[in-house]
């Protein structure tokens, strides 16, 4: 069962294509690696699934909801982390949190529980304008995991983080299904690093969907087509380059 | 729960203090004023508080109005300088509910304010004008009336400097914008009895000289429509931009 749909879903500025005509299909309990070069799209989709852009053409429902008529509804089941941390500079990394539990209506310990999960409880009355680039990422993603949402949608959450960061929060997101029951649609720019964490990707470029599938239809598809299947991540910038070359290098 | 959340943004941005500042400035005014040069005031014909409100309100409401300014700047600067506000945008409450509660938090600050500021100079009027003695009722209602109709015509240029704060996400432009405004009505006549109803404008307007021309209720009526007109207008631009981004 697909938790998310979009059904050609397309979104311009002007004679600018963001994304185009985008079919996605996102099951149930899975990790989602939405993957492509940047500017393919991967933010803008994700940005409309949260009703912070208007797509122009087509439609997706999230849970068997539609946007914009179940925005609040979508919203509430929705645990996001956009481009870059967002908080409130003037307020600790507790209080931040708290205003989220405040709007999100839940326990006063699950605040407790999300600065534990990202690891930033003994960092919970620091100012989060003082805090590291890694430590504001990790209030992000506390932000979007307070409350155990059922939709995860990450933008690039390993953006910023140490080496072993990245290999906590990665390990956090592959095990979050399992963990909590919930969805995670996950979005970055390597190809090696969704290998790692994702059930299902989808390669986009310049806003169009190149391919959707598991690993194993990948590296299925790949060798059919003749790219190089031994390094996903050479696989990967074939598929990129030949599309480029078809396009003729138009957007 | 929405003006508690709002009151949490707001701690550690130094608006109360530049509210509370403010109040003690503009309230400072018509004390120096009368320490300095009594006679000038007690020697004028006339109700005492009403000579008052005459010499010093302008500058009180002026120095209103820069704090509001500032205020509104302070309370979007806190939304915009680190992403705040798009969390708000992926949470699950009403955007319109956030302007809302701030203009609720700036409207309850601004009645403080001007409660501050007649209630010194009413004690200016009682200390300095001895001749001044109206009864207990008396003096409560002129209280009331003077405090409710200085923060009503003030009411409609916070709700108007919020909409203009949350349209600019540099703190610089919209502080700007209001500076601008405030200087602005000086370049129109200041007996234009409609311009003296525009925001910005309003504000200098004093109880007396509206009940002389027989104003109140046009003032009253217009500054209560204002507001809501204002709070809608910042809905439909809250609604065009969520369309455009």
């Amino acid at each position: 069962m697909n938790i998310i749909e979009t059904k050609n879903l397309t979104k311009t500025y002007g004679d600018f294509t963001a994304v185009s005509h985008l079919n996605l299909h996102i099951r149930k309990g899975s990790v989602y690696g939405f993957l492509g070069p940047n500017g393919a799209g991967k933010s803008t989709t994700m940005k409309m699934f949260l009703g912070l852009t208007r797509p122009t053409e087509g439609s997706f429902r999230i849970d068997g909801k539609a946007y914009p008529s179940d925005r609040v509804s979508i919203l509430k089941e929705v645990g996001s982390f956009i481009e870059a941390p967002a908080f409130y500079g003037n307020l600790t990394g507790e209080e931040n949190l708290e205003i989220i539990r405040q709007i999100l209506g839940l326990p006063k310990s699950s605040v407790r529980d999300a600065l534990e999960l990202v690891g930033l409880s003994q960092f919970r009355k620091r100012l989060a304008k003082k805090y590291s680039l890694g430590m504001k990422q990790r209030l992000g993603l506390a932000g979007a995991l307070i409350g155990r949402p059922p939709i995860l949608i990450l933008d690039e959450p390993t953006n910023g983080l140490d080496p072993v960061g990245i290999h906590e929060i990665r390990t956090l997101i592959k095990s979050l299904p399992q963990q909590f029951d919930c969805t995670v649609l996950v979005s970055s720019h390597l190809l090696s690093e969704v290998e790692l964490m994702a059930d299902d990707i989808g390669i986009l470029n310049h806003g169009r969907l190149l391919f959707e599938g598991t690993m194993e239809d990948l590296r299925a598809g790949a060798h059919e087509a003749g790219f190089p299947t031994d390094n996903l991540e050479d696989t990967f910038l074939a598929m990129i380059d030949e599309d480029n070359r078809k396009r003729g290098g138009k957007r | 729960m929405t003006l508690r959340l709002e009151m949490t943004k707001l701690k550690r941005t130094g608006y109360l203090p530049a509210f509370l500042g403010g109040a003690v400035l503009a309230s400072a005014f018509p004390l120096i004023n009368m320490l300095v040069r009594p006679e000038t005031f007690t020697s004028m014909p006339g109700d005492p508080f009403d000579i008052l409100m005459d010499a010093n309100w302008q500058m009180m409401a002026m120095l209103n109005i820069l704090v509001s300014i500032c205020g509104a700047c302070m309370m979007y600067h806190a939304e915009y300088a680190d992403n705040g506000a798009q969390k708000m945008d992926v949470l699950p409450i009403h955007p319109g509910s956030i302007f809302l509660g701030k203009s609720v938090i700036a409207g309850l600050i601004l009645a403080m304010m001007t409660a501050m500021e007649i209630l010194v100079l009413t004690g200016c009027a009682l200390h300095w004008f001895t001749a001044y003695e109206p009864d207990a009722a008396e003096l409560l209602e002129n209280l009331l009336k003077n405090i409710l109709f200085q923060w009503t015509a003030a009411l409609p240029t916070v709700v108007l400097m919020l909409a203009i704060a949350s349209a600019c996400k540099n703190m610089w432009v919209s502080l700007g914008v209001g500076v601008i405004l405030v200087f602005t009505i000086f370049i129109f006549p200041q007996d234009n009895p409609v311009l003296s109803l525009f925001p910005f404008s309003s504000p200098y307007q004093t109880l007396a000289t509206a009940a002389e021309n027989d104003r109140v209720l046009l003032f009253l009526g217009v500054c209560a429509a204002e507001v809501p007109a204002f709070i809608v207008l910042e809905l439909i631009y809250q609604k065009i931009r969520r369309c455009t981004e």
